[in-house]
């Protein structure tokens, strides 16, 4: 008898490790999201009634040209951002290392991503300055002069990209420093006694080991890249006319300064379609790695 | 450890080492360097678009009294404590749970649940901020510390998850079987086993978690209307104006507001150590 | 959404319910309480109003919190608050950005309480805070637009401002043969460029044609816009403007006035934050120049206000705290930090500088809209802000860029 209630409560106790969590995602997150996508269906400003629209919404974003270039900025977001992960390892490679000042060099390198968004936004934009800028004043004391990659259609989401890389590969590095103290030392000694070095090292013994993290830094920087928004805003509004937004940019401009809810919830799930796309290659991965292991 | 530490016999080599990514670091942080000049000058040298140059005028104290005096930043300091804390506690017990289910117990839908939990995490915020108000008002949460901190715990819970889950997945599978042959309940599993060597998970989660619920800013507008419990993040908006911000303040304060996570980072690092924690339970 | 408020009520009555059993007496009816939130930024202002609220609390035996916002959120966080827990009293705007709240219901009618104190004859503005004859709102300052300058500089150099269109060439190339840019202009932030618009659409095209336009009465097809985009193409293509305008905001564009690197400058009397206190009192107002001589003087001049949102919880104490603010010596002490033309005219500003600049520039105007995104539905604007932007940048695109903003007016008000 008290044995079968053990039984039964192991048995039950997965079930109640996850309702918790679970539960409070599904009331919270997934419930608004459900909303979101019944909102897409709509014409509403936020705060009247809504009108049905069906997919009229979705019709008007397909000859949206704004949409086409959001679309094809994101792009650039997505490769821009691939850069980070790698970058992160290497920032914590260089840092794990029992050396005393690297405590404090760690944390440093980590800053990035405390800074509000804003006040980056606002150094880097400074940084372009055509006038004032250390950019200027870099090509001036060559005799050149600076372009205004702000002002430029082609330049604009590079130079806006860019600033935002900043804090997401100490973001990776975070992730990455996790992952080097979680290595197995066995592996790594039996690595070393076979002689093997360097690069072959870390290709052959370290990367192996870090590909959970290496997952998680990927996906980061993926949604890192399909969700930012708000340094666009600091930086450029969207501008030079509509020629830096992103589909996450596009989504809180049409909702909140144009408050056309329904229209900013085609977005988001338009942006969510996309993003399943990554989720599902994502997942496909890691289970086939899994099952492999 | 991986890369191969420099042996602590060899103190030029290690002089060396750390002189040099002192030297990276200095180039990393060029930007940082920028807002604390920035917080040392005037208003007019902002103004003037004197960006890279040296101050004309040292402001640096008249920029920090500014930062207390113009907008009440010890108030919403504390209520950002408040609001993070919790939080960030919640979140790390919740999502050890679910990652610990999700990646040590096979069941039926066990994939289906974790893809919700990492599609969850892949939605723009700003969409769902009018069914998240909507739910907080109706459940009389609005313009409370619950209401953050709520929805705080709930949206990142999925990230966490899909976190605690893969680096739990990492674990190797011997140790569980052990622990299962000897009888061992999930509950004991999951506190004597896995806890302990995820602590270097748990630890970067935790940085990541209170930096990002610290610098929230954009769920503090939408679900609270009283300087009573917003956090440090409306403190430092306080700061723009309509028409003109002054920049030198606003970094004084982008620096006093950067203090808490970064000494977070600080302390928690001596949680990652954990490869001998492995070698031993395996041992 | 009518829903969610009575739920919010019902929870309040409740737990209102449940404190008085467990008291025994209704002890909150006691202490009489006022909740303001505002979006002023400029820090004197802030602490302006909270003197006055402390001020407010003391004599009237008030409670008073004041809330401040940053200005951009606030504009979020309104359409939050005013359905799900409005405050006693919140600073806005007026005009079309006011409208869209009174349409719902959302702000109280204060007509009989302007009666009972006639502060209309003291507030030509008032006009911009009455929707059908009811007013909605006080008006607390205005901003008004128009070319500013250095005395300093138009002194050395012998200038007069520009008068009319044909002046603009010539200023403008005086301007540049003494090694300045004629007229500087940051368009990051999209608005100069609108407010550009406005300028020129004033002059041409006048007052009524302007406010049908606004109103979505008007098409951006419409071929009275290419009377004005045309000779707009013509000050863009004769280089009057700032180059990579795009890439600066206000205040980068008008440090290159105060560093005598531009002669003049669209921007209303907050122009001087981007000036040292010393050079300050250099600044001159002159009005737009004129395309017509047949025309009217009609300007651009911005109204804030203040209001009750509908379902303020101390409506009576919120009444109380507008009699008292709406005093010509507590309005001016509000108002003397951030530099904006009081609304009330029975205020003396010969105090300020600015001020003065602007209430001289006020005079002889024949009529006002407020400002290319506070006269128009928020969606239209967004297109029009982005358009104009486009248009500085690329004055050959004027009519795809119509079209395009024409879109917009369509999807908001209907096809013409």
């Amino acid at each position: 008898m008290l044995r079968n209630r053990r039984k039964l409560l192991h048995r039950a106790t997965p079930a109640l490790l996850l309702a918790p969590g679970l539960l409070l995602f599904l009331v919270v997150i997934v419930f608004s999201a459900l909303r979101t996508f019944w909102i897409s269906l709509h014409v509403w400003d936020g705060f009247g009634d809504m009108a049905w629209a069906g997919l009229a919404n979705y019709v008007e974003l397909w000859g949206d040209p704004q949409f086409w270039v959001s679309l094809r900025n994101n792009v650039i977001w997505l490769v821009v951002f691939l850069l980070a992960p790698p970058l992160g390892l290497a920032i914590a490679l260089l840092v794990n290392q029992k050396i005393r000042s690297m405590r404090l060099a760690k944390s440093l390198f980590f800053m990035p991503l405390v800074l509000s968004t804003v006040t980056v936004g606002v150094i880097f934009v400074w940084f372009y300055d055509p006038t004032y800028g250390l950019l200027a004043l870099i090509f001036d004391a060559f005799g050149g002069t600076a372009p205004a990659v702000l002002s430029s259609d082609t330049w604009v989401t590079l130079a806006v990209v860019f600033a935002a890389l900043w804090p997401q590969v100490a973001f990776c590095m975070v992730l990455f420093l996790a992952g080097l103290n979680n290595l197995d030392e066995e592996i790594i000694g039996a690595g070393r006694v076979d002689n093997a070095r360097g690069w072959q090292m870390l290709r052959h013994v370290v990367l192996p080991q870090l590909r959970q993290v290496a997952f998680i830094a990927v996906a980061i920087s993926m949604i890192g890249a399909l969700r930012s928004f708000d340094i666009i805003a600091v930086m450029t509004s969207g501008g030079p006319f509509g020629s830096s937004t992103n589909l996450a940019y596009q989504m809180y401009e049409e909702s909140l300064f144009s408050y056309r809810f329904g229209y900013g919830a085609a977005l988001a799930t338009v942006l969510f379609a996309i993003m399943m796309v990554f989720i599902v290659w994502y997942l496909i991965r890691l289970l086939r790695d899994e099952r492999g292991a | 450890m991986y890369p191969r530490q420099i042996p602590e016999s060899r103190p030029a080599s290690r002089l060396l080492y750390a002189t040099g990514v002192w030297a990276v670091l200095l180039l990393w942080l060029m930007p940082v360097f920028a807002i604390i000049l920035t917080a040392f000058r005037t208003f007019e040298d902002v103004m003037a678009g004197n960006y890279w140059g040296w101050p004309t005028e040292i402001n640096f104290w008249g920029n920090l009294t500014a930062v207390f005096t113009q907008t009440d930043m010890l108030d919403y300091f504390v209520n950002s404590l408040i609001i993070t804390i919790p939080s960030t506690v919640l979140v790390l017990v919740l999502s050890t749970m679910t990652g610990y289910v999700l990646s040590r117990h096979r069941f039926p839908g066990a994939t289906l649940l974790f893809s919700v939990f990492i599609a969850g995490n892949f939605l723009p915020q700003q969409v769902f901020m009018i069914p998240v108000r909507d739910l907080m008002v109706s459940l009389g949460l609005y313009d409370t510390f619950g209401a953050l901190i709520i929805f705080h715990v709930a949206f990142q819970t999925g990230f966490a998850t899909l976190f605690m889950r893969n680096f739990i997945a990492a674990l190797p599978h011997e140790l569980f079987q052990a622990a299962r042959a000897e009888g061992a309940s999930p509950w004991q599993i999951l506190i004597q086993i896995v806890v302990p060597l995820v602590r270097p998970a748990l630890a970067a989660l935790a940085i990541l978690l209170f930096t990002f619920i610290w610098n929230d800013y954009f769920w503090a507008i939408v679900l609270t209307q009283t300087d009573a419990v917003k956090p440090v993040t409306a403190g430092l908006a306080n700061l723009r104006g309509e028409w003109v911000s002054s920049w030198n303040v606003v970094s004084a304060a982008t620096l006093f507001v950067a203090i808490p996570p970064v000494v977070m980072f600080f302390l928690m690092q001596r949680h990652f150590v954990a490869g001998l924690t492995m070698g031993a339970v395996k041992g | 959404m009518t829903r969610l408020r009575l739920n919010r009520r019902r929870f309040l009555a409740t737990s209102a319910a449940a404190g008085t059993a467990c008291l025994g007496a209704p002890l909150y009816a006691q202490t009489r309480e006022l909740v303001i939130i505002s979006n002023r930024g400029n820090p004197d202002q802030r602490a302006a109003l909270e003197a006055l609220a402390k001020e407010f609390g003391t004599s009237a035996g008030v409670k008073v919190s004041v809330n401040n916002m940053d200005h951009e959120a606030h504009k979020t966080a309104i359409r939050n608050y005013l359905v799900a827990s409005p405050p006693d009293i919140n600073f806005w705007f007026s005009g079309e950005r006011m409208q869209g709240f009174v349409e719902r219901g959302l702000f109280s009618d204060i007509t009989d309480l302007v009666e009972q104190n006639g502060w209309a004859d003291v507030v030509p503005a008032m006009g911009a805070t009455t929707v059908d004859g009811r007013i909605y709102g006080l008006p607390t300052a205005g901003l008004l637009w128009g070319l500013w300058y250095r005395q300093d500089v138009f002194d050395e150099n012998g200038w007069t401002p520009p008068a009319t269109a044909e002046d603009f060439f010539t200023f403008g190339e005086t301007a540049k043969a003494a090694g300045m840019t004629p007229f500087s202009i940051g368009t990051k932030n999209m608005w100069p460029a609108a407010g550009w618009f406005d300028h020129m659409n004033l002059r041409i095209n006048g007052l009524e044609h302007h406010k049908d336009l606004m109103a979505g009465r008007i098409a951006y097809t419409d071929a009275s816009l290419m009377k004005v985009m045309e000779p707009w193409t013509e000050l863009v293509n004769a280089g009057l403007f700032l180059e990579n305008a795009t890439s600066y905001a206000w205040e980068q564009a008008a440090a290159t006035l105060a560093q005598k690197k531009a002669a003049m400058m669209d921007l209303a009397g907050f122009i001087s934050y981007g000036f040292p206190e010393e050079d300050r009192g250099q600044l001159r107002f002159a009005p737009f120049p004129t395309y017509d001589a047949g025309m009217g003087r009609y300007e651009d001049f911005s109204v804030d206000s203040i209001h009750i949102p509908a379902g303020a919880k101390n409506p009576e104490v919120a009444r109380e705290f507008l009699t008292y603010f709406y005093q010509p010596d507590t309005l001016w002490s509000y108002l003397e930090p951030d530099g904006n033309l009081p609304a009330r005219t029975d205020i003396d500003v010969s105090g300020n500088h600015i001020m003065s600049e602007s209430k001289k520039g006020l005079v002889g105007v024949d009529g006002t809209s407020q400002y290319y995104d506070r006269d128009t539905n928020p969606d239209v604007a967004q297109a029009g802000l982005k358009g104009f932007q486009e248009f500085m940048a690329r004055p050959d695109r004027a009519e795809r860029i119509l079209a395009d903003i024409e879109r917009a007016r369509a999807r908001v008000y209907g096809a013409l």
